[in-house]
């Protein structure tokens, strides 16, 4: 692996050390390493791009952090330091399936945006009840205080008539809209890190720009860290402090942006580089 | 007439075309409450051997354009003029199904999801075969010869064609696509979102392959993206829709070194680029209104 730390950073700038983390899926064929071996740290208030094709592990990486992987999949090595200002440290990888810290963990500390909003929203309760059940689950307020917090929020993600939107389902709203909901269900406990598991694959670019900016102002208010998954080098380029290059379960570079995409060293990431239509020779006559 | 033995008469000519969709109330009579414009006047032309990108977002009627150019499903308004060469033209809008049948070999198209477009219960080998046998045009020894000719062509092996598709990866699978709609010899492709459902190296693959092939068989591309790098990598030239309307239409260097339209412009600016020195802009919306406040 070729790691190009210029400014190594001490260790209580951390907010999450994942430390060779191995996920791996029992299949008929033996086992297999979606996960094999894969360290990196999130620093406070930084966002770090974890970028790579389909298949290289990206995805099961961010949804081992918040302990998601089901069988056939698990979490069979390494360690995962959530270095919490509010909880404490806490190795999420030794945490127990039914421990209350996990629970405090999800949604509270560390919430993540999925990739179809449309999947991550219940088609069967309104938007303001998911947003409300995420308050309620994690802070101490009444039902009408969690009420004016949704709104609020549901103000602050940029959704227009915000106490009408607050009564409404999300077969109601548009894509765009979706996502921004799932945001502000996301942020509203203020979480010392979010995980945008490719938050604007399903978007147009106008929307992706306007989400994109969303979820970067909201980050400075908050003062949260984020971990982006995503395949685009052009979202990663604008969007990320650092980034880390993952194929095949490995980590096979990571560094500042500037570095890593100006002057890739790994062969890998030279050749999805070259791969982009914006950075390879015109194909016109 | 000196200049048409010059410069080719276009393949492709599309003028006012409208495709119009109703809104009907619900009830007992149900009465059109809206119409939708999901292609409003648009017109341009397509020279042989060209690819013209067509872009915009979603909902913005470039994939209605492409089918009604194909007559897959029949525009409201408007005229397709098919050239091929050594014929009389012909208007697709105003043929009659049977009329038309002829003409589709000629005219093909390469869809975006691999997954579903393909007959999970037909081999390979059939499904490239299926169109030849559909218009009767080979017998079996020479259908044979030509799907291993297309399977060769698209890089695959000529033992794949006894598979079934799920046995293939997504990229190998659009290539089973482009196979199947190459074997007619089409004058015309409509590519729909060919390598949008690919990763960045298979995508990279595939944009060659189709550009190879564009040489080696003379083809014309109609080639609808939402991926503007993808448009501007590949097209000779690009038209950009926005709510069913034609906003631009130019070359491809022109329209990106100096976009005329203030849609167009703004559509730019919101790419994200791979370079982190080239800033993006985050306020594509507030711009967007103000632009639909002027309209």
């Amino acid at each position: 692996m070729v790691s190009l730390n210029d400014e190594a950073a001490p260790a209580s700038d951390a907010v999450l050390e994942v430390e060779d983390l191995r996920t791996h899926f029992k299949t008929d064929d033996g086992e297999v390493a979606a996960v094999d071996g894969v360290s990196f740290v999130v620093r406070r208030g930084r966002t770090l791009a974890l970028v790579g094709e389909s298949g290289s592990g990206k995805s099961v990486t961010s949804h081992s952090i918040l302990r998601l992987i089901q069988p056939p999949g698990r979490i069979c090595g390494g360690r995962m330091l959530l270095r919490s200002a509010r909880a404490g440290d806490i190795d999420l990888a030794r945490l127990d399936e039914r421990s209350p810290l996990l629970y405090r963990v999800r949604g509270g500390l560390v919430s993540m945006i999925f990739q179809e909003p449309s999947s991550a929203l219940s088609p069967v309760h309104t938007v303001g009840d998911q947003i409300c059940e995420a308050i309620l689950l994690h802070q101490t307020v009444n039902k009408a205080e969690a009420r004016t917090r949704a709104i609020d929020m549901l103000g602050k993600v940029g959704i227009p008539d915000p106490a009408h939107r607050f009564t409404q389902y999300p077969h109601e709203l548009s894509g765009g809209m979706r996502q921004r909901v799932v945001i502000a269900m996301a942020l509203v406990c203020r979480p010392e890190l979010l995980i945008a598991d490719e938050p604007t694959t399903a978007l147009d670019v106008t929307v992706q720009a306007q989400v994109l900016g969303l979820i970067r102002s909201l980050q400075r208010e908050i003062g949260c860290s984020v971990l982006l998954i995503t395949h685009d080098f052009g979202v990663v380029a604008q969007m990320a402090d650092d980034v880390a290059v993952m194929h095949r379960g490995k980590l096979v570079e990571q560094g500042p942006v500037r570095t890593v995409l100006k002057h890739p060293q790994h062969p890998y990431t030279r050749a999805l580089l070259d791969a982009l239509p914006s950075r390879h020779a015109s194909r016109r006559a | 007439m000196n200049t048409a033995a010059s410069t080719p008469p276009p393949l492709l000519s599309v003028r006012g075309l409208c495709k119009h969709f109703p809104v009907m109330s619900r009830g007992f009579r149900p009465r059109v409450v809206k119409l939708i414009k999901a292609v409003d006047d648009v017109s341009f032309d397509l020279a042989p051997g060209e690819t013209l990108g067509l872009v915009g977002e979603s909902g913005s009627g470039k994939t209605t354009t492409a089918r009604c150019v194909l007559r897959a499903i029949t525009p409201t308004a408007g005229n397709v003029l098919f050239h091929l060469p050594g014929r009389a033209p012909v208007d697709l809008v105003r043929l009659s199904d049977g009329q038309l049948k002829p003409l589709r070999q000629h005219m093909q198209m390469i869809f975006q999801d691999p997954f579903s477009s393909l007959n999970p219960r037909m081999t390979v080998g059939d499904i490239i075969a299926e169109p030849l046998l559909l218009h009767g045009l080979a017998g079996k020894a020479e259908r044979e010869d030509r799907v291993a000719d297309m399977l060769a062509r698209v890089g695959l092996k000529p033992d794949h064609r006894v598979r079934y598709p799920h046995a293939f990866s997504g990229g190998q699978r659009q290539r089973i696509g482009i196979a199947r709609a190459l074997i007619m010899r089409p004058a015309l492709v409509v590519c729909d979102e060919a390598t949008s459902a690919l990763d960045v190296s298979v995508q990279s693959q595939v944009l060659d392959l189709l550009k190879e092939l564009q040489h080696e068989l003379n083809l014309t591309y109609l080639f609808v993206a939402h991926n503007l790098d993808v448009v501007r990598n590949f097209c000779d030239r690009v038209a950009v829709m926005r709510h069913g309307k034609l906003v631009e239409l130019a070359p491809t260097d022109q329209l990106f070194a100096a976009p005329a339209h203030p849609y167009t412009r703004l559509l730019l600016s919101a790419v994200p680029s791979p370079d982190p020195d080239v800033p993006m802009n985050f306020n594509v919306g507030e711009e967007l209104a103000r632009l639909d406040a002027c309209a």
